[in-house]
């Protein structure tokens, strides 16, 4: 007898020690003297019993015996293909034979990158020449803006001779051109009898 | 020596570690058919023994039988790596239970982004299978060993991981201290007292309904003495 049964217990055995009973089977001699530590050591075995009963009938009746011959022969067809190689499906290489034949002659990619990097440095070359030689000058451009037309020097002439008949004509008219080249019309003042 | 000696019993365990080296040397020299068959002998021995660990374990049997077959797959794979010092039994006990705890794990990410399943007033899940007729036990019967399971189930379940893997391995499958030792990693003592504290825990929760039952056949059975 363990001296914590005798002093804490009145002798008799702790849970620890008949939980050891009930799953190991020894059976210490203390049981076999005292009634109350061997029923006590029954009714939990008879509660362990029932637990274990209850559990093993819920999982055997999750798994009844066609589910399991269903999963051995599952576990078999997966062991099967797991041995055997995997399978690599060919690529049709005929076809590709074919549309070589008919692309003829194959240009290296080097070559394309070349005449993508020559065809760019011409076309700056080209740019830069016609830049520097298709240019005006900036003095052609002012000589052509501010040289006076013939046709406008002709119609100025002409609207001024006008103005000037129609002046002579009725005192006190502004006459307008329509031409923006032309800036018109003097305003006379109309001839008074005093001189003013 | 006399010639009509008898051959030694072999046990289970022997002939377990003999098939595994079997199918270890055949799967070497490409006999791949052959080892097949050989493993499937040792799939037809443990298959029961592994489903009731595997339900057990993570409470759903279509979990446990996909867990149960990965095992086995496991198992043929890295037979290379099987040193029979040690039982086949314990050392695919451990493939099983790493496994299940892979899937629980991977379970418990899941479940955060799916609703819960239907339940009725009790908070019971309920299976749309129960409402198929069967010519199994009375409706009444059902009911009682149904709510028997559903609360040894749930007490099952607040034990913690290790209390309820050395529970389960040792009262359910019935290994010994020594076993779930091995399988688990544990020492022997820490298993035991593992085995004590689960024991103690779940007769505190489940003590009212189980000593009801265990106190009407404890009279029978004092009755009959």
């Amino acid at each position: 007898m363990r001296l914590a049964d005798a002093l804490f217990r009145g002798g008799h055995l702790s849970e620890q020690a008949l939980v050891e009973v009930c799953m190991t089977g020894d059976r210490p001699a203390h049981v076999d003297r005292c009634d109350i530590c061997a029923d006590r050591a029954v009714e939990l075995g008879r509660w362990l019993d029932d637990v274990r009963a209850t559990e093993i009938a819920s999982a055997d009746a999750a798994f009844p015996p066609e589910r399991l011959a269903a999963q051995h022969s599952q576990i078999l067809r997966r062991l099967e293909q797991l041995d055997q190689p995997s399978r690599v499906i060919a690529f049709p290489r005929h076809y590709r034979l074919d549309e070589r034949q008919h692309t003829g002659r194959r240009i290296a990619p080097a070559w394309v990158g070349v005449g993508v990097a020559a065809g760019l440095v011409v076309g700056v070359i080209g740019g830069q020449i016609s830049a520097r030689f298709g240019r005006v000058s900036p003095a052609a451009i002012d000589a052509a803006v501010t040289a006076p037309s013939p046709t406008a020097a002709e119609s100025a002439k002409d609207i001024a001779a006008i103005s000037k008949h129609d002046a002579e004509e009725s005192d006190g008219v502004r006459v307008f051109a329509l031409d923006p080249g032309v800036v018109l019309a003097s305003y006379r003042e109309p001839q008074t009898a005093g001189g003013r | 020596m006399t010639g009509d000696a008898v051959p030694p019993a072999v046990t289970t365990r022997e002939l377990d570690a003999r098939v595994a080296i079997d199918v270890k040397a055949l799967q070497a020299a490409g006999r791949l058919d052959e080892a097949r068959e050989r493993f499937g002998e040792l799939v037809g021995r443990h298959q029961r023994r592994a489903a009731r660990i595997a339900v057990h374990y993570v409470r759903d049997a279509a979990d446990a039988d996909e867990a149960v077959q990965d095992a086995f797959i496991k198992a043929y794979m890295h037979l290379g790596s099987f040193r029979e010092e040690l039982p086949f039994e314990v050392w695919f006990t451990r493939i099983l239970i790493n496994g299940c705890l892979d899937r629980l794990k991977s379970k418990k990410r899941r479940e955060r982004w799916i609703a819960p399943p239907p339940t009725d007033a009790n908070g019971v899940e309920r299976d749309p299978a129960e409402n198929l007729p069967s010519g199994g036990p009375s409706p009444e019967d059902r009911v009682l060993a149904d709510e028997r399971k559903r609360q040894l189930s749930a007490a099952l379940a607040t034990l913690p991981e290790r209390q309820r893997l050395v529970f389960m391995l040792s009262h359910f499958d019935g290994q010994t201290s020594r076993e779930v030792s091995a399988v688990t990693g544990l020492n022997e003592s820490t298993v035991r007292v593992h085995l004590f504290r689960a024991i103690r825990r779940l007769r505190a929760i489940l003590g009212t309904s189980a000593a009801s039952t265990g106190s009407v056949r404890g009279r029978t059975s004092r009755a009959a003495r």
